[in-house]
This record gives structure tokens, C-alpha cells and sequence, in this order.
């Protein structure tokens, strides 16, 4: 094909893409929908990972240890946990970081004046410790409960969250399983309508095709004008989706500064930094569909 | 230069549109195909332009069985083949020149010999004064010779003609013979199928006349009669 031939075609998708402009934007507006569903199901899925990640990330598992556990048992203890490919950290707390602790988050200040006029501090030494994966919790807590450790170690408090910990990460799981089962069904039924609207554009032309045929236009001359125009519904699909994304944005910014200014730059940050990414994405799924369903509804005129 | 051999073509299992037609166009001929409706004039054309393939049997031209061409094929074939159709066949939004000029667009033709050849043609079926005319402001029998001129363009050795006149008053029909006519004057074989009795009649060429799907006479120099 040469570069007469390749502006011929160019030429051919772009008069055809304005010719029929109707038919051209209800697919871009059928394709701007898509995106923007599939956009706004992708940043929610990357919002509830952020999220769990924060959530996971809090997740810990404190053994307390009982007033006779010595010094080195304790450090000792604190150096294998830390060697642990499973752990990410390990924090010792003393008896006297503990108090600070409770006192600062205890309000009444009687109950505050009796702690401190106790002759022995109450509070357990404890190693706060926090893992890679929320789910090897259970296993280091199974660890801790080993008889090796059990003169020193008072309570783990791993059996305490358990309940609330599993139920937590089922929910973040599910909620994440059901965003990517919606994006799917919609992303399906949105390639079906995709593909009857470029269909009906496409039957709207077929006297032209058949022309096209007859005076011995080969298929691919035929075809490409077709995948041109799907090249300019996904590209004219994307640029609409990105503003309409950017204006629902600018729109639900106020609605988030209610929640203080520190949401207001975290969603700043977070719709900032995943920009690209939702671009490159619509970009992609907006040419690939444009052009997907055009070869495949064109194919039909093609056979003899 | 065209034989077909043994041809059938049959529509599901009970309609047979063609049976067993043996035929044998040579160089510079006029045929006219005639017959009622239904007879099997259409599916012949379709046959013979690719657009159908037939069941059994050959179709020779110039010694290359078209039934078996690739479909990369069928485009090259088609250049070398120029067909006119009953219904003009023409973009409604480009002119005249368009018209002409996309079949030779479509056919990766350089603007120079566009340039060239375009309004030549044009010239030769009388259309050259309406160039800039979109088809809708034309007349039946200008529409007719602009499809025929982009038929021509490609220079085809064979012009194949479906009811060229169906649409046409009889001074218009008659016009897109005498056109027919000098094409094949100049060597291009040109086949023509038509009810139309007067034209045969007039024409005093080559007449096969087809009846439920079968060749029932061949005549040179004959006329329409059933």
C-alpha cells in the first residue's frame, strides 16, 4: 500500500466519520459511557485496594509478656521475630510507654490520678508486631503460642481481633471480586452495543461497500476506512471520558473537603497519580474496541 | 474467450436457478441473454462477475477458471471486468468525476493517471459537461452512462450489461445501446442481458435465450422471441 493509497484511505475514514456523524456519535457516546464505567469501576478497585492495603497495613499482633520474663528473653524473642521473612516489623513497648499509651487515650482524669498513684505499673511489656501479608498473622500467633514461649509470654491479642480481622479481609475481598464481575458484565455488554452501533453505521453504507467491491477495491482498501473511523470513535471516546472524568472530579472535590483538607489532597494525589494510568487504559480499550468492532461487523460485506 | 461449461446453480435444495448451461463467447461479440423473469439472466451475470459461485461446472475466461479464484484474487479480476447495473449504482454524495475517478481511487491508480483518464472517459459516453453534477441532478440515461463510463475505466475486455435499460424510456434505452454498441466496436466483448424486446429485435446481434434456468436457443443475428 502505498502513501497515495494510505492518505486515500485516511481520507476516505475521516469524510465517512463526519458524513455520518449521527451514527458517529451515538458510538462515541455508547464508547464514552463504557470508558467512563469502566474508568470509574477501575479507580474504585484501585481505592479499595489503597484502602485494604491501609487497613492490612494496621493490622498487628501484640504479645504481651508477664512481669517475670527477663529483659533478654524478650529482646531475644523481639531478634527472631524480626528475622522472620513474614514480619515487616517489630516493636518492643515497656511498661512506661504503655502507661503513656493508656493515659493518653483514657479521658477520665480520676481514673488517670488512681493509675498514677499505683505503686507498680500494671501495664505488660509488650513487642507490637506487624507483618507483609495480614493472612501470616495466624501463623505468628500460632508461633508465639508454642511452648517454647509460654513462661514468659501473658496473652497475645491476635485472638481477641481474629474475628474481626477474617471478616475484614472476606469483605474487602468480595468487594473487590464483585467490582471486577461488574466492570466484566458491563465491559460485555457495552462491546455488544459498541458493535450494533458500528454495525447499524456499517450497514448504512453497505451500497458503497458493494460499489467498492465492484469496481475492484481490494478488501483491505475496503476495510481500512472502517478502522479508521473506529480509530476516531475510540480516540474521540477516550478525550470525552477523560473530561467527563475530570469535571465529575472537579465536582466531587467540595464533597470531599467536608471530610477535611488532608481526603481533599489524598484524592488530589491518588486521582493524580492514577491519571495516566486511566488514560493509557481508555486509550487502549477505546482503539481496540473502535477498531475490533468495526473488522467484525465489516467482515460480513466482505464475503462473497 | 469466455466458456462456460456445464454450469448449475441451485438456491437451497428445490430452486434451480441454472441448469447444465453450456456457452462460448469469442472475442469482440455481442450476446444478448434474454428471457423472462426468474429465467436465470441475473444469476448468470452474478456467476460471471464472481459475485455467486456456481455448483458445478467451469466458468472459462480467457482460459483461467473464475470458480476457483482466491478471494485475494477477485479484486484484480473484477478491474479486468467492467459491470453496469439496472439501479446505476452510483455514490449519491460524490459527482460525476468522483464517481468515475473512486473506482480507479479504490484500485491504488495514481492522481496523474486519475487525471488522465478520468475526463477521456468521460468524454467518450458525453458526460464530461456534467463532471461537476452529483448523481441526483442527473437524468436516468445520464446516470446509466456515467455507470458505464466507470465500468470502462478500467479498460475491461469484457463489459457485462444487467438490465442496463430497465429504468430507462425508450429513447434513453435505446441511447445506452448505441453506446454499448461502439464499446464493442472497439473489441470489448459486451454482454448484455435484458427483457427488453424492442432492443434485441433492433439489434440483430447474437441472442441466447435463457428458460427455467436452461439455454433453450442460441441465435447469431436473432431476435427476441419465446
Amino acid at each position: 500500500m502505498n502513501r497515495v493509497t494510505v492518505s486515500r484511505i485516511t481520507k476516505l475514514g475521516i469524510v465517512n466519520f463526519w458524513r455520518n456523524r449521527w451514527l458517529s456519535v451515538a458510538s462515541i457516546l455508547i464508547m464514552t459511557m463504557t470508558m467512563l464505567i469502566i474508568s470509574l469501576f477501575v479507580m474504585m478497585a484501585l481505592g479499595i485496594n489503597k484502602t485494604t492495603d491501609k487497613i492490612k497495613s494496621k493490622m498487628d499482633i501484640t504479645v504481651y509478656f508477664k512481669d517475670s520474663a527477663t529483659t533478654d528473653e524478650i529482646s531475644n524473642l523481639q531478634q527472631v521475630l524480626a528475622s522472620r521473612s513474614d514480619v515487616s516489623q517489630v516493636k518492643y513497648v515497656s511498661k512506661e510507654e504503655a502507661f503513656q499509651i493508656w493515659e493518653e487515650t483514657q479521658k477520665n482524669e480520676r481514673v488517670k490520678e488512681i493509675a498514677r498513684k499505683m505503686e507498680q505499673n500494671p501495664f505488660p511489656r509488650s513487642l507490637a508486631i506487624k507483618t507483609n501479608n495480614p493472612e501470616n498473622l495466624s501463623q505468628i500467633a500460632y508461633y508465639l503460642a508454642s511452648k517454647q514461649y509460654e513462661s514468659i509470654v501473658h496473652k497475645i491479642s491476635y485472638e481477641d481481633n481474629k474475628t474481626i480481622i477474617d471478616r475484614l479481609l472476606s469483605l474487602t475481598a468480595f468487594t473487590n471480586k464483585v467490582g471486577w464481575l461488574f466492570s466484566g458484565i458491563f465491559i460485555i455488554i457495552s462491546i455488544i452495543v459498541i458493535l450494533n452501533t458500528i454495525r447499524l453505521a456499517i450497514y448504512s453504507r453497505k451500497e458503497e461497500v458493494e460499489i467498492m467491491r465492484l469496481v475492484g477495491a481490494s478488501n483491505s482498501f475496503i476495510r481500512m476506512p472502517f478502522v479508521v473511523e473506529g480509530t476516531l470513535y475510540g480516540i474521540s471516546a477516550c478525550f470525552f471520558a477523560m473530561l467527563l472524568l475530570w469535571i465529575g472530579y472537579l465536582a466531587i472535590t467540595p464533597l470531599i473537603g467536608q471530610l477535611g483538607t488532608s481526603a481533599v489532597l489524598e484524592a488530589k494525589i491518588f486521582f493524580m497519580s492514577h491519571l495516566l494510568l486511566i488514560f493509557l487504559l481508555q486509550f487502549f480499550i477505546g482503539i481496540t474496541v473502535g477498531i475490533g468492532a468495526s473488522l467484525f461487523s465489516i467482515r460480513k460485506y466482505l464475503q462473497i | 474467450m469466455i466458456e462456460i461449461v456445464s454450469v448449475s446453480k441451485y438456491y437451497g435444495d428445490k430452486i434451480c436457478a441454472l441448469s447444465n448451461i453450456n456457452l462460448k463467447i469469442e472475442k469482440g461479440e455481442f450476446v444478448s441473454i434474454v428471457g423472462e423473469s426468474g429465467a436465470g439472466k441475473s444469476t448468470l451475470v452474478k456467476l460471471l462477475i464472481c459475485e455467486e459461485k456456481p455448483d458445478t461446472g467451469k466458468l472459462l475466461i480467457a482460459g483461467r477458471n473464475i470458480v476457483q479464484l482466491k478471494p485475494y484474487e477477485l479484486p484484480y479480476f473484477r478491474r479486468k471486468v467492467g459491470v453496469v447495473f439496472q439501479d446505476f449504482k452510483l455514490l449519491p454524495q460524490k459527482t460525476v468525476y468522483e464517481n468515475v475517478a473512486f473506482a480507479l481511487e479504490v484500485c491504488d491508480a495514481n492522481p496523474q493517471e486519475i487525471n488522465d483518464k478520468v475526463p477521456r472517459i468521460l468524454d467518450s459516453v458525453g458526460m464530461f459537461k456534467r463532471k461537476d453534477n452529483r448523481p441526483n441532478e442527473l437524468s436516468g440515461g445520464e446516470r446509466q452512462r456515467v455507470s458505464i463510463a466507470r465500468a470502462l475505466v478500467h479498460s475491461p475486455k469484457i463489459l457485462i450489461a444487467d438490465e442496463p435499460t430497465g429504468n430507462l424510456d425508450p429513447i434513453n434505452a435505446w441511447e445506452i445501446i448505441d453506446l454499448l454498441s461502439r464499446i464493442n466496436s472497439r473489441g470489448t466483448v459486451v454482454i448484455l442481458a435484458t427483457h427488453n424486446k424492442s432492443i434485441v429485435d433492433r439489434l440483430k446481434r447474437r441472442v441466447v435465450l435463457l428458460k427455467n434456468g436452461t439455454v433453450v436457443s442460441d441465435k447469431y443475428r436473432g431476435g427476441y422471441v419465446i
